[in-house]
């Protein structure tokens, strides 16, 4: 479940360069300089038409150059050539990304080449034969669900072994975004499982910027869902001898249930947990700017303003893009402002840092909020 | 990036760049291409590699760049995207960081800083009235005293940061960064802003394409002298 390199400058023994330990597995730093250009060369002339391999050969070739150097593409392709003709498992691909990460976390083509392989496997799943294949033997919705969780894991592992791992963290987002369709429950499923990663990588901007991704799309989601409850009455006050179809029952069941989102608690708990946070760690910028924007969504979003919805909707879903640090005046206006989150606590909060902390870095952060707060609160 | 591989901005920027350069540039080329840029911008102001991801700096250059060949640099809130890449020169190395509390890395020198050169000119065309006569919006001498002190191989070449060792991509990013700090404007307003002696002031470079401003023009006058080339079957 995990491989590394083992660094041994010199063949000391007349023995196999191969370490398994506990299921963990190892090779001597000694042979790689043989053995990389060894298999390098073998998928070239294969490549070249100039040396035959086979299946298996080529299997083997590409999975040992891969766990040496999982940025050469040219062995992930073909990989994508034998799943694409059949003869390898998608599934393999995934378990030997998963074991390349663990010493190279960041390989952005170890990413790419695990999305293209999960889009195949998407594909396969809206196939009605999907019963014989037998792969993973269960329905196709928890299939999709353990596909999910699985990428999770592997985007959290990947994330601790190298700060800010941006494509971790970006491969996490796409999984969410195009997997898990960014269903409610999935999002706060998420937004709770990242709570503890986040406070024990306070200085991981990525962590940070995922949650907002995560709220972000909550608030989407209670927009485009509140619109659906909208449209559905009205067609339903149109035409009441319509019968209402499974699924429009369904949506709006989703939706009822979704409408239940309470957002605005959501969005306090992040104000509380950055706060903590931030009293916790002096002098981390992530925190301040997560803070900063956590704001910024509370007094915008339309949960916390629930009469004014059918007017922030397209306010929101064309800005929510480029929010940041500048005044919109416009949609200051427009929105009532709620004071669940009252600015004096946040303004109580940064005097109250600023009295106290002893870290530069941290008072420079806390004197910028301030000043942030004041523009952005206009009090 | 190429048939069957991975979809980000950065591919947005090479085929902007290559079909400008080579006057290939048809209307539907880029349909689309523009609003999909400004969707990579997001709520820190910068722009992430697809939309929905983290700002960060390689990627907003090469959106940035791309939206400045296509015209469109209006459809991004120029004032966020100003305030992040600012924000991004770190006051005690005055290099710059790719990202919100990470490490400073000489290369961003070209991918931030360079950011400065387009802001500027598309607020120009706003006609800004704050806006200088003589210098980019980023501490010029704080960004050439980092690669200078910092980013040199005492071999030869240049590098991330002390303690990392030498290769191409940083030499040409640290001495596109340097070039783009000691060069305001140009023709009339040309403003040069030179660390240390004067033999250390490099040529200036293109801040959209990164490649000398002559060859550049050299370049589109070659192509504008061939058609369009057409997708039609002759």
């Amino acid at each position: 479940d995990e491989i590394g390199l083992i660094p041994c400058p010199e063949a000391r023994y007349n023995r196999s360069p191969i370490v398994l330990v506990e299921n963990k597995l190892g090779v001597e730093s000694w042979c790689v300089k043989f053995l990389l250009p060894y298999v390098h060369n073998r998928l070239l002339l294969y490549r070249q038409r100039k040396q035959w391999l086979n299946k298996d050969e080529l299997i083997d070739i590409t999975c040992t150059l891969l766990l040496l150097n999982p940025d050469f593409t040219t062995a992930w392709n073909v990989r994508k050539e034998l799943i694409l003709s059949g003869t390898l498992n998608p599934l393999k691909d995934l378990h030997l990304g998963k074991l390349a990460l663990t010493k190279f976390p960041k390989s952005p083509e170890t990413w790419i080449h695990r999305r293209w392989v999960l889009q195949q496997l998407i594909q396969e799943n809206s196939l009605p034969s999907l019963a014989t294949k037998g792969n993973l033997g269960a329905a196709p919705m928890e299939r999709i669900h353990r596909l999910v969780q699985e990428e999770m894991n592997v985007c959290s592992e990947a994330a601790g072994r190298y700060p800010s791992n941006y494509n971790a963290w970006s491969h996490r987002i796409w999984v969410l975004q195009h997997l898990a369709k960014l269903t409610v429950k999935v999002l706060l499923d998420e937004l709770s499982s990242t709570k503890y990663w986040v406070s024990m990588h306070v200085s991981d901007h990525s962590g940070f910027h995922y949650r907002q991704f995560l709220l972000n799309s909550l608030i989407r989601r209670t927009v485009t869902d509140s619109n659906i409850l909208v449209q559905n009455r009205m067609v339903n006050e149109q035409n009441p001898s319509l019968q209402k179809g499974e699924e429009s029952a369904g949506t709006e069941a989703a939706c009822a249930e979704e409408q239940s989102v309470d957002l605005p608690r959501h969005l306090e708990e992040e104000m509380e947990l950055c706060s903590e946070l931030i009293d916790n760690y002096p002098g981390h910028e992530t925190l301040w700017c997560h803070s900063d924007e956590t704001l910024n969504n509370s007094h915008h979003s339309p949960a916390a303003s629930p009469m004014a919805q059918a007017m922030d909707v397209d306010g929101l879903n064309e800005s929510s893009s480029k929010q940041g640090y500048t005044q919109e005046t416009k949609r200051l206006k427009r929105a009532p402002v709620q004071d669940s989150l009252g600015p004096e606590m946040e303004y109580r909060f940064v005097d109250k840092v600023l009295s106290t902390c002893r870290d530069v870095d941290q008072a420079r952060f806390a004197t910028a909020y301030r000043k942030w707060l004041v523009t952005f609160l206009g009090q | 990036m190429h048939v069957g591989g991975e979809v980000d901005v950065r591919s947005a920027y090479c085929a902007a760049s290559v079909a400008s350069l080579t006057n290939i540039m048809t209307p539907t080329l880029f349909a689309g291409t523009a609003e999909w840029i400004a969707r990579c911008q997001n709520w820190e102001g910068g722009i992430g590699g697809v939309p929905g991801m983290e700002a960060h700096g390689g990627y907003t250059f090469c959106g940035v760049a791309a939206l400045v060949i296509l015209k469109q640099e209006h459809l991004l809130n120029l004032r966020s995207l100003l305030h992040w890449v600012t924000g991004r020169q770190m006051r005690f190395e005055g290099g710059f960081q790719g990202r919100c509390n990470k490490l400073v890395d000489g290369c961003y020198s070209f991918w931030q800083a360079g950011l400065l050169p387009l802001l500027h000119r598309a607020l120009h065309a706003r006609g800004d009235p704050a806006l200088s006569m003589a210098h980019w919006m980023f501490d010029q001498l704080a960004l050439q005293e980092y690669i200078l002190l910092c980013c040199q191989c005492p071999a030869g070449g240049l590098l991330d940061k002390p303690g990392k060792s030498r290769d191409f991509y940083h030499t040409c990013y640290c001495l596109s960064g340097l070039a783009i700090a000691q060069h305001f404007g140009s023709g009339d307003l040309h403003n040069e802003v030179v660390l240390g002696i004067p033999e250390n002031c490099l040529q200036a470079t293109h801040p959209v394409y990164n490649i000398a401003p002559e060859k550049v023009a050299r370049a589109v006058m070659h192509f504008l002298q061939y058609p369009v080339p057409s997708l039609d079957p002759a």
